[in-house]
């Protein structure tokens, strides 16, 4: 996409701006879904199965429905479109006669308080009749294991589709023989067993990641109310308005445009708030009730039936030659998506086998249904725990051969046009450019020196330093768009479209119309409409904002300014190509006094009378080609082998991000994008009890995130490697970062321990034990 | 169980309201005096997101009932500004573009402005141990030490 030539430099792409939302926030007046209180809500609760699988015998509402303040409770009798063959989480509004997860909705109250609510949910019974859980993924793909969805639902593979794009030629989602095995996927080249014979180092670990929560803040939560005429309005937390209307059209089987979504702020999303979970049955006690309903997701709720990253599992097996030559790769993935299909499963074939070229690679996938929460995105979907195998992978050969491991990468890293594991051409990327800054890093080249340098810590010398690093990358995703430019009576100029700015986007997106434009970005005004007033827009997911819409705004700005030297062109009597915009004018070159500014233009465009045409840029563009990002990171970490306690000194992510519109708000992303990925490495995991299913960590004291006294600060290094097809070269930036830092961390503890750790989080408890079991 | 009456000075003003006997301070001030800036991130005191001050000092408003606030000051962060002009600490948080989804930013700027009040010129390790009470999921928290270290910087010496 070319830029449009100006006369001077425009406010715009590559400044540091902050959000123009910055004030809104600081002082608290932003407000979110639980912040909105129309007259006459009511507040919503739903009772939980306590269960991750059993019968439901019996359910006695009738003292519930008895207490005053409650105006309304429901089950699944009561909302004739749920299916027992749910294909989705928020199509299973309520259970029907089984209860899969402990946390599945089962009984649904709206009341006119939320203490009312709660009292209503503890005069309800059920009885329920146990049944065995499928808990552990292996033991769920046996035969014989507990079923877990009804017999014949299909596979959902939505979620694959909107994250990545990438398709595996020999993806498989029909029913297989295993019950709960839900999908599986081959990628094979060349001949694996003659690869591993011919090699000279064969290495095979399992590596292991456990579900995770996403940990966005502000918890799920929705407004609903219906208007006399049937029309449905939602205000909700979401990443894409337009697909929660789809979903809640769908499950409740009313037409799209019926339904209002008004994408209130979302306080944090990273995946999370993709799909609909609370949505629908909102909306259904919203109906009954006739009265607006509010409900908002309590963190344990969150934490024990939110929509987490699967639990990974991979068995990897690779030969070298002494060389270092790839020689083969041989892969187990399992992804347990829980109670519902819904995993990202060529994600993790992409990045096993794409990452390095290996002429021979066998990589085996599988989906796995087990009674658990079911999952959803998390930033990078899928990426941080593949990358965690094949970057342990990868250290281990450049260790057991005395390669350095940054070299070693470098030599067999993909570029532009290399296959990746499905034949697919990779697109032009910076992953060397990438890795070539972490090899100049002052803290690579000196890390041998930092690593003696331990004087001071730890006065019985149990404390050992360790230098790490890794590499990832995220293909990028793609999704239609549009976006309007107008041009404004007073000269400014209004971008509209339906991207939901999780992420700061919607200041980049102002910046890309200023510069396509040729006016300051101050000048610029940007909203986020809802699904009646915005054009078409996708997710804000796959790290594809600024690159789709970005392109689509760049567009409809261009679209806007042709427009607008017409007009200019006609009233000055000049030719369209002798015209610039400067200082908010419409100028003839090299005539100074012959101009005509952008404001008589916008408000000849709205005068009685008038015979202008309002300038309205506008943009719908779809797209084909991905822009690949790839970030690297950079751990320097002190170990205390008798407790394993590990203290990290200091961090570095690298990240190819194509063009940094804000770089201020490129920092951002890739500062909290390597501290989520820090905390995957670190402490996070979702722990559940291998017999009842129940999570044992439901609070954020024990499932713990990190804080600021964990952390050193993040150190960012921005890489520019112009995408062909981006807006000003953009590529995508929320992903690439909470990529590496899982297998950088492993990497660093084996640097400084020598001990190998294989599975997530590295606790103090895994290294002690590691350092242990050595001597 | 009857309501009871609150009175109590909210953000400089005496306030007098009914709340019930088993509310938190957090859903006294969202539910019913409308100030919606103290957020519910967790309930149990472990995200720091409905932080406030109470008498001067940091508390969570969801560990507490409301009626402990009898008698007693609180601010919010709608108080936390004067005026319209922000708080030195408010400022340094826009210029340095630290909010991202901003659910966690008015329990993190009541938490630092704590600080600063009781230590005007903290260190960095004072200030990642002051904010420490808080989670936060979209900045890994750089910038926040950034714009407090320098919002310190800017304001010192003050009087709490």
């Amino acid at each position: 996409m070319s830029t449009m030539k100006t006369t001077r430099d425009v406010k715009g792409v590559g400044l540091s701006i902050p959000r123009p939302d910055g004030p809104e926030k600081v002082t608290g007046r932003v407000q979110y879904v639980a912040d909105i209180k129309p007259r006459g809500m009511l507040h919503a609760k739903l009772l939980r199965s306590p269960h991750a699988h059993a019968r439901i015998v019996r359910i006695d509402t009738s003292h519930a429905r008895a207490l005053p303040g409650v105006r309304a409770v429901i089950t699944a009798a009561d909302i004739p479109q749920l299916k027992k063959k749910a294909p989705t989480r928020a199509h299973a509004v309520l259970a029907i006669d089984r209860v899969v997860f402990v946390g599945q909705p089962v009984v649904a109250v709206a009341a006119d308080e939320l203490a009312i609510a709660e009292e209503a949910l503890d005069l309800i019974t059920v009885e329920y009749q146990v049944l065995p859980a499928a808990v552990d993924p292996l033991a769920s793909m046996q035969p014989g294991a507990p079923p877990v969805a009804e017999a014949g639902t299909e596979a959902d593979t939505s979620e694959a589709l909107a994250h990545s794009a990438v398709a595996l030629a020999k993806s498989d989602t029909g029913p297989t023989k295993a019950v709960n095995v839900s999908q599986q996927a081959r990628v094979q080249r060349g001949d694996v067993a003659k690869g591993l014979a011919e090699s000279d180092l064969v290495i095979e670990n399992t590596y292991r990641v456990p579900m995770v929560h996403q940990g966005y803040l502000e918890p799920h939560a929705v407004l609903a109310e219906w208007d006399t005429n049937g029309l449905l309005t939602l205000w909700a937390s979401t990443q894409g308005s337009f697909n929660t209307r789809s979903e809640v059209a769908d499950v409740l089987e009313i037409p799209e445009n019926t339904i209002k979504v008004i994408p209130v702020e979302c306080g944090g999303g990273f995946g999370g708030k993709i799909r609909a979970l609370c949505e629908p049955i909102t909306a259904v006690l919203a109906r009954v009730t006739k009265r607006p309903v509010r409900y908002v997701m309590t963190r344990r709720e969150e934490l024990e039936a939110g929509m987490p990253a699967p639990q990974v599992i991979i068995r990897l097996k690779t030969g070298v030659k002494k060389d270092g030559t790839l020689m083969a790769l041989e892969a187990d993935t399992v992804l347990d998506s829980g109670s519902f299909s819904g995993t990202v499963l060529a994600v993790s074939a992409v990045f096993l086998g794409s990452m390095y070229k290996w002429p021979n690679f066998d990589i085996r996938g599988s989906e796995v249904l087990t009674h658990k929460p079911s999952v959803a995105a998390y930033r990078a979907p899928a990426a941080p725990q593949t990358i965690f195998a094949i970057e342990s992978q990868m250290e281990q050969i450049a260790r057991a051969l005395h390669l350095d491991p940054v070299a070693f990468r470098q030599r067999h890293l993909i570029s532009e046009g290399d296959p990746m594991v499905n034949n697919q051409p990779w697109q032009s990327n910076g992953a060397t450019e990438v890795l070539k800054r972490i090899a100049e890093h002052p803290m690579w080249k000196s890390r041998a020196e930092w690593v003696k340098g331990n004087g001071g810590h730890g006065s019985n010398g149990a404390k050992r330093r360790g230098v790490g690093m890794a590499i990832g990358g995220w293909l990028g995703g793609l999704q239609p768009t549009g976006a309007t430019v107008r041009l404004n009576p007073d000269g400014s100029v209004s971008v509209l479209t339906g991207q939901v700015d999780i992420a700061g986007t919607n200041i980049a997106l102002a910046q890309i119309a200023a510069s396509a434009y040729g006016i300051d970005v101050d000048k610029v005004r940007i909203t986020t409409g809802d699904t009646d007033t915005a054009p078409v827009t996708g997710l804000s997911a796959g790290s594809k904002t600024v690159y789709t819409v970005g392109a689509a705004v760049l567009e409809a700005a261009q679209d806007a300014r042709r427009q607008t030297l017409e007009i200019a062109a006609a009233e000055m009597e000049a030719s369209v190509h002798d015209l610039e915009i400067e200082n908010g004018k419409v100028v003839v070159r090299g005539v100074p006094d012959r101009s005509i500014t952008l404001a008589q233009i916008g408000k000849k465009g709205n005068l009685y009378m008038s015979k202008v045409q309002p300038v309205l840029g506008v943009s719908r563009p779809a797209f084909s080609k991905q822009a690949p990002g790839f970030a690297a990171q950079l751990a320097r970490v002190e170990v205390d082998t008798e407790t394993g306690e590990v203290t990290l000194r200091d961090f570095v992510v690298v990240q190819d991000v194509g063009r940094a519109i804000n770089p201020l708000a490129v920092e951002g992303q890739m500062q909290g994008g390597s501290v989520q990925s820090l905390g995957m490495a670190l402490t996070e995991g979702l722990q559940f009890d291998p017999d009842t299913g129940r999570l044992m960590n439901p609070s954020l004291l024990d499932y713990r995130k990190l804080t600021a006294a964990d952390l050193p600060n993040i150190e960012t290094i921005i890489v520019e490697v112009p995408s062909p097809a981006g807006p000003f070269g953009a590529r995508g930036v929320g992903e690439p970062p909470i990529i590496p830092a899982p297998a950088a961390i492993a990497n660093a503890i084996q640097d400084a321990t020598g001990v190998r750790i294989t599975e997530l989080p590295v606790s103090p408890e895994r290294i002690a034990l590691g350092v242990l079991a050595q001597k | 169980m009857a309501k009871q009456i609150l009175s109590s000075t909210i953000n400089g003003e005496a306030v007098e309201v009914l709340v019930q006997p088993y509310e938190t301070l957090l859903d006294a001030l969202r539910e019913t005096l409308g100030l919606t800036g103290p957020k519910e991130g967790c309930g149990t005191g472990d995200c720091g997101a409905c932080t406030v001050h109470l008498d001067g000092k940091p508390v969570a408003s969801c560990l507490m009932l409301a009626v402990q606030a009898r008698g007693r000051s609180v601010t919010t962060i709608e108080g936390l500004s004067d005026n319209g002009v922000l708080h030195p600490l408010q400022d340094a948080f826009v210029r340095h573009g630290v909010p991202q989804c901003g659910f966690c930013i008015p329990g993190v700027l009541m938490a630092a402005a704590a600080l600063l009040a009781e230590h005007p010129k903290p260190s960095e390790e004072e200030i990642r141990y002051g904010i420490a009470g808080n989670l936060c999921r979209c900045t890994g928290y750089t910038k926040m030490i950034t714009a407090i270290s320098e919002a310190a910087q800017a304001a010192a010496p003050r009087s709490a």
